[in-house]
């Protein structure tokens, strides 16, 4: 009995179907509303991660996603055509940002991990633009939409192609989550280092190590959306890394539910929407936006999702006491 | 009968703090299956001395022996391997946890190598059943098994910890002051399940008031500015001149 309940309410189906609904959309919205909403889930999962299960708030997101979109850029721009190879590529570049700079900036207490974040965010956003201006072509940026190969099965030289390339991404990268926060004994020490981390050391483990994968897999995950989305523009400029973007990935986080399996897509739903719609109406939606996060962000780090749970979770058991899970 | 072989032992412990000396060329043997405790007025040291041994603090200088080997500067992870679990003055259990997830995590280690990637790779549910049943049903934590641990009172939260140091079968316990902020009731649970476990492991007892364990520890230490000032029987410690001054005010 236990079993085919689980069975029947596993997530994992619930994150396919959420998937699949999101990319039918694209019949109703613009294609370009749906892809960006699913590259920004992607970006955004990494951080709602950290910030839900280790308590780590970074700051500096967007340079882990300039790395992911360099990384692919470079290699477009100056070695093959392929896009997948692209892909891959700056997924490779992304993972060795955040292990390198996950040393130095993991083993920091919370204030000073998320300033040095902005900080290393601010230097990265400086050697593209300034330091490494001869790769990069500064504010120029590098344009290799002409050059990227027509491929078998998914021909991501193509909208269509990407589209659908990303939401495949988007269910993989959700599977991965799944597993590892709410399944595996990692996602257990995760939740342990967030309460008491010297408690987790007095047990055995090591829990550097244990922030140090975690950070290494959201930002990596973060760089896979800086790559999906320079494949997509066929562009990339420094401005992918502006510090004045720092702040967006933890807002829409904690918009839509830190930690949660779902708050990511709800999140980034709720603001690029709304960032559409209010920057019709007026002509500065950051300030409606702004207020608005601020009003969030005094709920809390559970958001919408959490909200959302715990009311259903209340008005079933009367028991609203508990971390949220998806 | 009591084997009188010393498991763990200090020899001049010293531990400062900008200028302020918290624990004081401390020589220490703790014995074999014993239960003792050490006493000791705040800010003694006890926590300084307690961490010394656990390897939350590696001490100025003097050094720190487990089954005669130096462990002085080995970090709290390898203590653990070896056998050394401790609780916290303050409760720290995992609130964001279930009760029983708690205990699986403080468990898995005894299954695989705790390292990260393992971890990636085993679900928490494949922790060793049988013994966690063993362990909930030993500290009366069963009914509270699906419990998130931040929903238990301080009581079961203090048993929680103790729990979760028993359940790997550590060779030395290490309680600091696994009493403070329980009531009478909860400290007569508390003492019951320590009482089961005697003879099986050694403990040591960190409290503020020794009343409290006299009829638990075979031994006891007491801690004054950082020194250890008497050991032995609790009477006879009880009787010592010095530490009726020092402890008691003269009493
Ligand atoms: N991390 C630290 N940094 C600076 N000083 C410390 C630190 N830990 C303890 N101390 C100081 O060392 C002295 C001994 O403290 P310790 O916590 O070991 O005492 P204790 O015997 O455990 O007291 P209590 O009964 O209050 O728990 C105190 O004066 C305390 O202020
Ligand atoms: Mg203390």
């Amino acid at each position: 009995m236990k079993l085919s309940k689980s069975m029947f309410f596993d997530r994992r189906y619930i994150i396919v179907v959420v998937f699949v609904v999101l990319y039918l959309l694209r019949y109703v919205l613009p294609e370009a509303f749906v892809l960006e909403v699913v590259i920004q889930s992607i970006y955004v999962m990494g951080c709602s991660f950290l910030i839900g299960r280790l308590g780590l708030v970074s700051f500096g997101q967007p340079v882990y996603l300039a790395a992911g979109a360099y990384g692919t850029a470079f290699y477009l721009y100056y070695v093959g055509t392929n896009p997948y190879i692209g892909i891959l590529v700056g997924v490779l570049m992304g993972l060795m940002v955040s292990i390198v700079a996950g040393v130095f900036l993991v083993r920091l207490s919370s204030s000073y991990f998320t300033l040095s974040n902005l900080a290393f965010c601010a230097i990265g956003f400086f050697l593209l633009q300034k330091v490494l201006v001869k790769y990069t072509h500064g504010d120029n940026g590098l344009w290799f939409l002409s050059k990227i190969d027509s491929t078998v099965i998914i021909d991501l030289s193509t909208t269509k192609g990407i589209v659908y390339f990303s939401f495949l991404i988007a269910i993989g990268v959700w599977f991965l989550y799944d597993y590892l926060m709410d399944r595996s004994v990692f996602g257990a020490a995760c939740l342990a280092v967030k309460i008491n981390e010297e408690k987790l050391r007095f047990l055995g483990y090591n829990a550097f190590n244990v922030k140090w994968l975690a950070f290494v897999i959201a930002n990596t995950t973060a760089a896979l959306a800086g790559s999906l989305n320079a494949i997509y523009l066929g562009f990339v400029s420094p401005s992918i890394a502006d510090v004045s973007k720092a702040v967006e990935a933890v807002a829409i986080s904690m918009l839509g539910g830190a930690g949660t399996l779902f708050g990511p897509v709800a999140g980034v739903l709720i603001f690029i929407g709304l960032k559409d719609i209010i920057s019709q109406i007026v002509s500065h939606w950051e300030l409606v936006v702004g207020i608005m996060l601020v009003a969030i962000m005094i709920r809390g780090e559970k958001g919408i999702v959490g909200s959302l749970e715990g009311i259903v979770h209340k008005s079933i058991t009367k028991n609203n006491n508990k971390p949220v899970s998806w | 009968m009591n084997s009188s072989e010393t498991i763990l032992k200090t020899k001049n412990i010293t531990k400062k703090f900008n200028g302020l000396i918290a624990v004081d060329g401390v020589s220490f043997d703790i014995k074999e299956n014993e239960i003792i405790g050490l006493i000791g007025p705040n800010g003694a040291g006890k926590t300084t001395f307690f961490n010394i041994l656990t390897g939350g603090f590696i001490p100025d200088s003097g050094k720190v022996y487990y089954k005669n080997k130096d462990i002085t500067e080995l970090s709290p992870e390898q203590r653990v391997s070896l056998g050394i679990a401790r609780t916290f003055q303050l409760t720290s259990t995992f609130d964001n946890l279930k009760v029983i997830d708690n205990i699986k995590l403080a468990c898995y280690r005894l299954q695989y190598s705790p390292s990260v990637l393992g971890m990636c790779l085993h679900r928490l549910d494949s922790a060793i059943s049988e013994k966690i049943e063993k362990c909930l049903i030993t500290f009366g934590l069963n009914r509270l098994a699906n419990r998130y641990a931040g929903e238990l009172s301080l009581g079961e939260k203090r048993i929680l910890e103790i729990a979760m140091a028993l359940v790997i079968d550590p060779e030395v316990l290490l309680l600091d002051e696994p009493f403070a902020g329980l009531s009478e009731a909860e400290i007569d649970e508390v003492l019951m399940t320590l009482k089961e476990h005697a003879k099986q492991q050694t403990i040591v007892i960190v409290e503020h008031k020794i009343s409290k364990i006299t009829d638990l520890v075979e031994r006891v230490g007491v801690m004054v500015e950082g020194k250890i000032i008497a050991v032995g029987k609790v009477e006879e410690v009880l009787e010592d001149p010095q530490v009726r001054k020092s402890y008691w005010g003269g009493v």
